[in-house]
């Protein structure tokens, strides 16, 4: 699994679905573990400009005909896609520089970075919740899981914090789950429920309310201490 | 029951009643409407334990009584009805029928025993005329917050002192204030933090009123504002929270500003906008040629206009959000506008614009309402 970076001049022909040739120039190849190679000039943002995708075989020739040699042509790749019939050819006239490297296995995208951040940044400015209010702890255990923060609020008495980026119906089931369990703890009950989200469904909140859970939009640019310049205050 | 009543009546009261249920309510006996037909009068009331509403309104009453139905369905039948006359009449199964020319229709009622009770006529602490409180709602409750975020600022702040009643709303990027004098006698300055649906609904209504009742009632765990004709009571429970000092934030004496014809620079702003993309501020230049207001920063299209305006000090190049000018200048109701720039201490943040009425090009400003807006960062 590694990925190889080659910048070299070359030029580059595609054969296939559509047809297209670049004319000799300074390019970077990359080619990915997966087996996709891509041609990038040194503009045109993230897209490059030819690529093969996965699946595909990529076969470098390092003897090209006399009549490419004699042109200059020192290797041609040639990239045949699995499945059809499309071919990218290139043919490299110099070698500028090479590398490898293994990256390994990738984490995937974290879609809930936000979720996260958000518990960090709560928990941080709790009294976003009201004046007076302190943490006890984030991720309070229970027997169905950890509830995102349980604090106090200015009497001392418990609340327990669910926090979603969107806030639906799903999340109000969550929260009062959690908030059965902990109020059968005699040192914890009662113990108050709030939905904190940076959007709450009406429906959701229509829910929540009917439940005596409080709802709280929470502003995350604010939270990161973010102010809108075009505010009076 | 047994009664006959005026269709419009009816439909007006009704709808007015539902206007103020919530959206969507998990009792469903709280999106019901109470009839109670008593001594020649209808009342048509409705409650959430937030808000209440009641409305008295004629009719011929052969049989007193009272019925619980859906408000919802009530209100739409009754715009929808053929004829003048409509009869109300409750049946022996408890349903209520509502007849008009040939049309009949069949409501289901509830059971009234477990409706709650509505919060009662509070002892009044004085009385405005109801045309001046509903100009004063509406020129304020355009700067409210529609944003949850704060829930405090999605009210609009009434302070009540003797003789005189100052209405606020902000939603951070401007903040609109009206005075109004009343005929109140509290022992007490207090303020009053109402929802601005509720305000507004009630001050369209009651427009058509002489005069408007007003009395606050705090105890311990209620707070609660009532609104009152001799034909119609509200009540609202306030929202919870300390609003933030906006007061403050207007200046006392500003040396630099421009006076302009508010229907011009209106016009002009839509005009020149039209070209912007949304959210994006206009920039205005204000000198002695006038002001010249510019679009820019839309790669399409480009627009720029000059209209006349009265300089006062040195030049100013400020840009503004098209729609939080309009709501301002539109608010000041007046046919000239004064546009006051302050000063700030950080230079990378123009200070903020304050916007007066006034009743002619050198005339005297009403004073009774100030709208403070924030200008954008200038970009280039």
């Amino acid at each position: 699994m590694v990925v190889q970076l080659t910048i070299a001049r070359c030029s580059v022909d595609y054969a296939g679905r559509l047809q297209a040739h670049l004319d000799p120039g300074i390019r970077l190849i990359m080619v990915k573990a997966d087996g996709s190679v891509l041609v990038h000039a040194d503009g045109g943002s993230y897209k490059p400009l030819n690529w093969m995708s996965a699946p595909c075989s990529l076969t470098i020739d390092h003897d090209p005909d006399p009549e490419l040699r004699e042109a200059g042509v020192q290797e041609v790749w040639r990239v045949q896609h699995a499945k059809t019939a499309d071919l990218l050819i290139i043919s490299v006239y110099e070698v500028l520089g090479r590398h490898e490297y293994e990256f390994g296995t990738d984490p995937g995208l974290v879609k809930d970075g936000v979720e996260a951040h958000l518990q960090e940044l709560l928990a941080a400015h709790i009294d976003t919740l009201g004046d007076g209010y302190t943490l006890v702890r984030r991720e309070y255990p229970t027997p169905v899981g950890p509830v995102d923060i349980l604090a106090r609020d200015s009497q001392g008495a418990h609340v327990a914090v669910e926090l979603k980026r969107r806030g639906g119906i799903d999340g109000v089931e969550q929260l009062t789950r959690y908030l059965e369990l902990l109020n059968r703890d005699p040192l914890l009950a009662p113990v108050a429920g709030v939905f904190a989200a940076q959007e709450i469904k009406p429906q959701a909140r229509t829910l929540a309310e009917d439940r005596g859970i409080r709802c709280l939009i929470l502003d995350y640019d604010t939270l990161r201490g973010l102010s809108d310049e075009n505010r009076l205050f | 029951m047994r009664l006959q009543i005026n269709r419009d009546v009816l439909s007006e009261a009704v709808s007015f009643a539902v206007k103020l249920l919530p959206q969507r309510t998990t009792l469903p006996i709280l999106s019901g409407v109470v009839l109670d037909a008593a001594e020649g009068k209808l009342r048509i009331s409705s409650f959430d334990y937030e808000v209440s509403s009641s409305t008295s309104i004629p009719a011929d009453i052969e049989d007193a009584g009272s019925v619980l139905v859906s408000g919802r369905l009530l209100a739409d039948i009754s715009s929808r009805l053929p004829a003048d006359e409509v009869n109300l009449t409750t049946d022996e199964n408890g349903r209520l029928l509502v007849q008009s020319g040939s049309a009949k229709f069949e409501l289901f009622t509830m059971p009234l025993d477990e409706y709650p009770s509505l919060p009662e006529r509070p002892e009044w602490q004085g009385s405005v005329s109801a045309e001046t409180f509903a100009t004063a709602v509406g020129q304020v409750s355009v700067a409210a917050s529609r944003d949850d975020v704060t829930p405090v600022i999605t009210g609009v702040q009434i302070e009540l002192t003797s003789g005189q009643l100052t209405f606020l709303a902000t939603d951070r990027y401007r903040v609109a204030l009206r005075s109004i004098p009343w005929e109140g006698q509290i022992p007490a300055d207090t303020t009053a933090l109402v929802p601005v649906r509720t305000l507004s609904e009630v001050a369209k209504t009651f427009a058509h009123a002489d005069q408007i009742q007003i009395a606050v009632t705090k105890d311990d765990d209620h707070e609660m504002i009532a609104f009152g004709t001799p034909d119609r009571l509200v009540t609202s429970l306030l929202i919870k929270g300390n609003y933030p000092p906006v007061r403050r934030l207007f200046p006392e004496t500003v040396a630099n500003y421009a006076v302009v014809s508010t229907s011009e620079l209106i016009e002009s702003v839509r005009r020149v906008s039209l070209v912007l993309d949304r959210e994006s501020p206009l920039r205005f230049t204000f000198n002695l040629d006038g002001v010249t207001l510019e679009a820019i920063g839309n790669e399409q299209a480009q627009a720029q206009e000059t209209v006349e305006a009265f300089l006062t000090g040195e030049e100013v190049v400020i840009s503004m959000k098209p729609q939080f000018l309009i709501d301002g200048l539109s608010s000041t109701q007046n046919e000239f506008s004064k546009l006051s720039f302050t000063k700030t201490d950080n230079p990378h943040k123009p200070g903020p614009v304050l916007i007066t009425g006034q009743t002619s090009k050198n005339g005297e400003e009403p004073g009774d309402y100030r709208y403070l807006l924030q200008p954008n960062l200038l970009l280039r």
